[in-house]
C-alpha cells in the first residue's frame, strides 16, 4: 500500500514539474500552436494507452479483471 | 432614469446567459467527444480489431445526439445580438460580425458535410478515409468554437479595430490581430481542453457504470482506458491554460481580477493569501470570514513575489481621473458630431482612451445628458461612477472557485483513473467507478461557472472599458422580454429533457455488438445462477 502510495506521489510530483514548466513556457506562448501540438499528443498519449491495453489482456484468462 | 429601462437591460442580460449556459450544456461534450471517437478509430484503423470500431459507433451515436442539439441551441444566440443587443450590435458589429459569420460557415458547411459522412460513411468510404472524415469533423467542431470565442474575447480584450467619430462605431481594420488577440488564443485552447475533459468524464463515467453492473466489460474498460489518459492530459492542459488567462487578466482588466480573488485592498506581496472561503459583501466592501493560503496568491498571479495585485478601492481612485477625462470625450464627440469642428475632434483624440468612462458616466448625468453636468456636479457624478465599474464581487469570486476547486478535483480523478486503469484494478475499487459514474455532471458544471466567471467579471461592460452594458441593449418592452425569456426557457428546457432522455436510453443499452466478451457472459451467468 505505502509503496503504490509513495509512486502515486512519484507520479503526482512529475505531473506538478510538467504543470509548471507549461505555465513558464505558456508566458511566452504562441497558443494556437500549443492547442494543435497538444491536442496530437493527447490523442497519440490515449491511443497508445489502448494499444497497451491489448498487450496487457491475457487471452486465457476468461474471468480477468479490469 | 436609464436610457434604457434598467429592467430590459437585466432582462436581456439574464436571457442572454440563460440561453448561452444552456447551450453550453452541450458544446463542451461535442468539442471532446469527437476527438476521443478519432482517438478511438485510429485505434481501429492501426491494429484492425472490431472493438474499436464498435466503440467509435456506439460513443458516436451518443456525440450525435449532443451534436444536433447543441447546434439547435446555438442558433438561437447568433439572433439574440440582433433582437436584443441592438445597441451593441451596431457600435461593435464590424468586429462581432465577422468571426460569427465565419462560425456560422464552418458549422453549417465544414461540420454539417462531414459529420454527415461520419455517420453514414462506414459502409461508403475506406477506413482511412472514414478516419480523415472523423478528423474534420474534430476539426470543424473545434474551428467553430474558436470563431465564438475570438468574437468574446474582441469584447473581453479589443483588438483588430479602432472608434471612428465620423460613423460613431467601432471599425474593424486588422483580421490578423483579431484572430491573434492573446485573450482569444488562452480562451480557446482553454475552452477546448474543457470540451476534452468533460467528455473524458462522459466516457469514463458510462464505462464505470458498465464495470459496476458487470456489463460490457471489456468495452468499458477498453472505453476507460482511453478516456482517463484523454482526461488527465487534458486536465493539465485546462490549468495551465485557466493560469494564462488568470494572467491575462491580471495584465488586461485588473477589476475582474480583484472580483475573482476577493480583492478589496490592494495585496501585500508576497504574503497575500490565495482564499480559499470568504463571503463577499458588495455593498459594505468587505469580505467576512476569510479563510486562506498565504504566500500563494502573487506568484500564483503575477509569476513573481513582489508585484502588487491592485484591489478594488485602489481601482476605483484610480478610474476617478479616467471618468472625468472620459466625460470631456463624449462631450468633445456630442460637440464634432453637431458641428463637424477640427478642434472638438483634437480634444476627443486627446481623451479617447477614456471614453468609455465618459459612456458610464452619463447614467448619472442630469437628463443622461453629459453636457449638464455642472462643475459643482462633477465630483458627485464620479464618484458615483465610481462604485459602478467592478462586477458583482461575490457571484466572480465564487464562480470562479467552484471552477477551480473541480479542477483540482478532476485531476485526482483522472490520475487515480490513469493509475488503475494501466494497473487494471479498476473493478478492485467498487467505490471509485461509483464516485467517477457520479462525476459526470461535474464538468459541465465547471464550464458554466468558468463561463460565469468570465462574462459576470467583464461587467460594466460589453466591450471592455470601452461600451458599458446599460446602454447596449434594444429598447423593448418589459414585457416583450419576459414572454421570449418564458418562450426560450420552456423550448430549451424540452432540448435538455430531449438530450437527458435519449442519453440516458442510449447508454442504459450499451453498445449492440458482438463482442459482448466471454467473462462479462460467465460472471452474468455465475450472478444468474
Amino acid at each position: 500500500m505505502i509503496k503504490i502510495l509513495l509512486r502515486f506521489a512519484g507520479l503526482g510530483m512529475i505531473l506538478i514539474v510538467a504543470l509548471l514548466v507549461a505555465v513558464f513556457v505558456g508566458d511566452q506562448g504562441p497558443w494556437y500552436f500549443a492547442w494543435m501540438v497538444g491536442t496530437v499528443m493527447i490523442v497519440l498519449i490515449s491511443v497508445a494507452g489502448a494499444i497497451l491495453f491489448d498487450t496487457q489482456s491475457d487471452p486465457n484468462d476468461s474471468k480477468g479483471e479490469y | 432614469m436609464d436610457i434604457v429601462s434598467p429592467w430590459v437591460v437585466e432582462l436581456s442580460r439574464f436571457q442572454f446567459a440563460l440561453t448561452a449556459l444552456y447551450h453550453f450544456m452541450f458544446v463542451p461534450l461535442t468539442l471532446g467527444m469527437v476527438f476521443i471517437l478519432a482517438a478511438m478509430e485510429t485505434v481501429y484503423v492501426v491494429t484492425g480489431k472490431q472493438i474499436y470500431k464498435d466503440m467509435t459507433q456506439f460513443w458516436g451515436k451518443l456525440f450525435g445526439i449532443n451534436f444536433a442539439l447543441g447546434v439547435a441551441t446555438g442558433l438561437t444566440m447568433e439572433f439574440e445580438f440582433g433582437t436584443n443587443w441592438s445597441m451593441y450590435s451596431r457600435f461593435f458589429g464590424d468586429m462581432f460580425g465577422t468571426p460569427l459569420a465565419i462560425e456560422g460557415l464552418m458549422a453549417f458547411f465544414m461540420e454539417s458535410t462531414f459529420v454527415g459522412l461520419m455517420f453514414f460513411g462506414w459502409d461508403r468510404l475506406s477506413k482511412g478515409a472514414h478516419l480523415a472524415v472523423t478528423y474534420l469533423v474534430a476539426l470543424g467542431s473545434n474551428l467553430s468554437a474558436l470563431w465564438i470565442l475570438v468574437a468574446n474575447a474582441s469584447m473581453n480584450m479589443p483588438h483588430g479595430g479602432y472608434f471612428d467619430p465620423e460613423t460613431m462605431r467601432m471599425t474593424f481594420d486588422s483580421f490578423v490581430a483579431l484572430i491573434f488577440n492573446p485573450d482569444a488564443q488562452a480562451k480557446f485552447v482553454h475552452t477546448s481542453v474543457a470540451g476534452f475533459v468533460t467528455a473524458s468524464m462522459f466516457v469514463m463515467g458510462i464505462s464505470a457504470f458498465y464495470l459496476l453492473r458487470r456489463q460490457h466489460r471489456s468495452f468499458a474498460a477498453h472505453s476507460f482506458r482511453i478516456a482517463a489518459l484523454f482526461g488527465i492530459m487534458s486536465t493539465i492542459a485546462v490549468i495551465t491554460l485557466g493560469d494564462v488567462l488568470g494572467r491575462l487578466d491580471y495584465m488586461h482588466q485588473p477589476t475582474k481580477v480583484a472580483a475573482m480573488e476577493g480583492l478589496w485592498h490592494t495585496s501585500k506581496p508576497p504574503s497575500e493569501p490565495w482564499l480559499l472561503f470568504a463571503i463577499p459583501d458588495d455593498k459594505k466592501q468587505t469580505n467576512y470570514f476569510e479563510i486562506g493560503v498565504p504566500y500563494v496568491l502573487t506568484p500564483l498571479l503575477t509569476h513573481t513575489f513582489d508585484k502588487p495585485i491592485p484591489g478594488i478601492y485602489e481601482l476605483q481612485d484610480q478610474a476617478g481621473p479616467r471618468i472625468e477625462n472620459g466625460i470631456k470625450a463624449v462631450s468633445a464627440l456630442r460637440r464634432y458630431g453637431e458641428h463637424r469642428l477640427q478642434s472638438d475632434l483634437e480634444e476627443f483624440r486627446h481623451h479617447e482612451k477614456d471614453m468609455g468612462y465618459g459612456f458610464l458616466a452619463t447614467r448619472y448625468a442630469p437628463d443622461q445628458d453629459i453636457d449638464k453636468i455642472t462643475a459643482e456636479q462633477l465630483p458627485q457624478v464620479v464618484e458615483k461612477t465610481k462604485l459602478d465599474i467592478f462586477p458583482d464581487m461575490f457571484v466572480t469570486f465564487w464562480a470562479f472557485r467552484i471552477m477551480v476547486f473541480l479542477a483540482m478535483y478532476f485531476f485526482i480523478v483522472f490520475a487515480m483513473a490513469s493509475y488503475l486503469s494501466l494497473k487494471r484494478q479498476l473493478e478492485k475499487y467498487p467505490f471509485f467507478l461509483k464516485i467517477v459514474m457520479w462525476s459526470i455532471p461535474l464538468p459541465f458544471v465547471a464550464s458554466e461557472f468558468g463561463w460565469i466567471t468570465a462574462e459576470v467579471g467583464r461587467q460594466p461592460w460589453t466591450v471592455f472599458e470601452i461600451l458599458p452594458t446599460f446602454i447596449s441593449s434594444s429598447t423593448h418592452s418589459t414585457g416583450y422580454m419576459i414572454f421570449s425569456l418564458c418562450g426560450f426557457l420552456l423550448l430549451y428546457s424540452i432540448f435538455i429533457a430531449a438530450e437527458l432522455y435519449l442519453m440516458f436510453k442510449f447508454a442504459r443499452l450499451g453498445p449492440q455488438t458482438s463482442h459482448d466478451d466471454q467473462s462479462s457472459r460467465i460472471i452474468a451467468a455465475e450472478q444468474k445462477s
